[in-house]
């Protein structure tokens, strides 16, 4: 019998007539040490998701295509639309047409022009509320009020940190100071046009982003830009496109066809303007990475310590195969190949576990965080990266042990003196 | 023929003012094919010889030699790859695998020689010459002391052994078992030659036995 063989055979006797409950301990504390660590990058990688699903859902879709850098508007935006919707993959394509405004609310209360008190400057978009429902989730985020309907025209839908009032988490003087559904705002936008809106509807999404929009519908924006050109040139118009995509579409690819299709415009992921969260999606990858070495290290001196004592249980036994001649490789080995086993086998279990226990209830019960539902991602890098420090540290301490043990005279080993 | 000759042989446990003098010079032959007792008083060093003699540990001085070859010079894989080949041993107690059975135990010397086959016919040949072989498929807490005992001689024969040692291999063994022991030691060494060398502190044991070194605070004591 080769000395490998030898190994296999005294770790698979040492398993199979071993100590069931120390057994049972070592590969427990194995599958929790392995659970353990893929469960915090996969939940961080989940808030990431929660975040980015956030970002996708209420202000930018999937896919986003802006005028080129020296154009100001999307032109035969209607031509464009068709052509969109003809790609396979694509569920809704929604236009905005968009302008700057100062918004005042309550202003017929105030004496003096100087009193800059409920009013800002926001961002307004102009939408097809029937397109924009294909394409974002904001009309689903209302709190008060209801959605633009095609036709509305001095009808205006905010988001509650332009509103303000109770529900609102930014300063009451940097909002409207709680606008009400029904009550009357002012808006002057940038090219000086000046209209009032009845506030139609108050939403509010977990993503701060989106709750500083505000929506009106896309034949008002253009009536607003028109005035000035006289031509009905912005009905055709549109400051960007978005497109929401079906769940699994290989994105990558989608957008290279859409650039195929010879849109006069700049077609980018959600990701490229997604930015700002990226800072905070990749200091959580830190984070992650951060906690996940020192569940690591955790896990390894917890396996450390069952497979010592498991070990030094064994010295005696250690000492007797020494002494009646047995090559100490195979007496490494053979702990080796029990530390390796009882690796896999809490990779197996706690992988299982993981798989079948803790994603199915974390999908079920999600974590309602403020940024959105929060369930866990598995994060296949940080799979293997954990696979293999499981199966590094319990190699360490399988075989340190051992080498300590061996590197003592037999006598000692023996007779423990 | 000498098959262990060894000169001025010390040990020294430990050192400074906590030093034990445990053998202090001692110089011995045995002959091939003898049956050699060691006996003395405890703590006069039996052990301790037995130990330098089977290489489980090294002197602080002096030498040993085995069929004319200097062990000390050995390797420490040398020194157990001759350990495994030359010499047998039966400790005092406890000294098999649990998780093998009787026929593993006694085998797996021999299964390190990668000679599998015929040595598994030897081990059950083994088990039978010191009666177990009713027991070979038993695991070590299965069986009672001196079988135990019994199995670790047949595990000591198994790959032929030039010098089989025994340290107080009765000691633990109620007297019926005991006999049994011993008289499997006398067989081997009268029908199969085998040298032997056993430490004992049971002055009966003298019957069975060619020659009784005495020991006497690490030195031989010289009874004539
Ligand atoms: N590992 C050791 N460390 C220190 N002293 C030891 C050690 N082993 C044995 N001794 C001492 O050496 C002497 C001889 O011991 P030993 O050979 O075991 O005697 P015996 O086997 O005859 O009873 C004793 O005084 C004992 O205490
Ligand atoms: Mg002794």
């Amino acid at each position: 019998m080769g000395n490998l063989k030898l190994s296999f055979f005294l770790a698979y006797k040492s398993i199979i007539k071993g100590n069931r409950w120390t057994l049972s301990m070592i590969i427990l504390v194995m599958s929790l040490s392995f659970a353990n660590l893929i469960l915090i990058p996969s939940l961080l990688s989940g808030v990431t998701e929660a975040i980015n699903g956030q970002q996708i859902d209420t202000v930018y879709a999937n896919i986003v295509i802006s005028p080129n850098p020296d154009k100001t508007y999307l032109n035969h935006v209607s031509q464009i639309e068709n052509k969109l919707s003809q790609q396979s993959g694509v569920i809704g394509v929604a236009a905005h047409l968009n302008s700057g405004a100062f918004f005042e609310y309550n202003w017929l209360q105030k004496t003096s022009p100087q009193d800059k008190s409920q009013t800002g400057n926001w961002n307004v978009i102009g939408i097809d509320p029937e397109q924009e429902i294909q394409v974002t989730t904001l009309h689903s985020s209302l709190i008060a009020g209801s959605y633009l309907e095609t036709g509305d025209r001095d009808k205006i839908v905010l988001g509650i940190e332009i509103a303000g009032g109770e529900d609102a988490s930014t300063l009451s003087s940097l909002t409207l100071g709680g606008a009400k559904v029904g009550d009357r705002v002012r808006l002057t936008f940038s090219n000086s046009v000046q209209r009032e809106y009845t506030l139609k509807g108050i939403f509010k999404a977990r993503s701060l982003s989106a709750n500083t929009l505000a929506f009106i519908s896309r034949n008002e924006m253009a009536s607003v830009l028109n005035t000035v050109t006289e031509v009905s040139v912005f009905a055709d118009r549109a400051s960007q496109l978005l497109v929401r995509t079906e769940k699994g579409v290989d994105e990558t690819q989608l957008i290279s066809d859409i650039k195929n299709l010879g849109i006069d415009g700049q077609v980018r992921s959600w990701r490229d303007y997604g930015e700002t969260m990226g800072g905070v999606v990749s200091s959580f990858d830190i984070m992650g990475s951060l906690i996940g070495s020192i569940g690591l290290l955790v896990a390894a001196i917890v396996m450390f310590i069952v497979i010592y004592i498991n070990v030094v249980h064994k010295k005696r036994q250690i000492g007797i195969l020494r002494a009646i001649g047995i090559n100490r490789s195979v007496i490494y080995g053979s702990y080796l190949i029990q530390s390796f086993l009882f690796a896999i086998l809490g990779i197996v279990i706690g992988g299982l576990f993981f798989g079948y226990g803790l994603m199915p209830y974390f999908k079920s019960y999600p974590i309602d965080l403020s940024i959105g539902l929060v369930s866990l991602v598995i994060d296949p890098v940080n799979v293997r990266n954990s696979i293999g420090g499981i199966l590094v540290a319990a190699v360490l301490a399988g075989i340190i042990p051992v080498v300590n043990i061996v590197r003592q005279s037999i006598i000692k080993a023996i007779w423990g003196n | 023929m000498n098959i262990i000759r060894i000169n001025n042989l010390q040990k020294v446990y430990g050192q400074g003012l906590t030093a034990t003098y445990a053998l202090k010079g001692i110089t011995l032959d045995i002959q091939q094919g003898e049956f050699v007792a060691i006996m003395g008083r405890s703590g006069s060093g039996k052990s301790t010889l037995l130990h330098l003699l089977g290489l489980l540990d090294l002197p602080t001085a002096g030498e040993i030699f085995i069929e004319d070859r200097n062990v000390l010079k050995l390797s420490g894989e040398e020194s157990a790859a001759f350990r495994l080949k030359e010499l047998g041993y039966v400790f005092q107690e406890y000294s098999l695998i649990a998780e093998l059975t009787i026929l593993e135990n006694v085998y797996l010397p021999a299964l390190c020689l990668h000679k599998d086959k015929q040595y598994r016919n030897r081990a059950i040949e083994l088990l039978e010459i010191v009666g177990l072989q009713d027991r070979m498929n038993h695991y070590p807490n299965e069986v009672s002391g001196g079988e135990q005992q019994r199995a670790s001689i047949a595990r000591s024969l198994v790959n032929q052994p030039k010098i089989l040692f025994a340290d107080e291999p009765t000691a633990n063994l109620d007297g019926a078992s005991a006999e049994v022991v011993l008289e499997l030691f006398r067989k081997l060494n009268q029908d199969l030659k085998q040298t032997i060398v056993m430490v004992t502190h049971e002055p009966e044991d003298k019957k069975y036995v060619d020659r009784v070194v005495w020991l006497k605070d690490g030195l031989i004591e010289n009874l004539a």
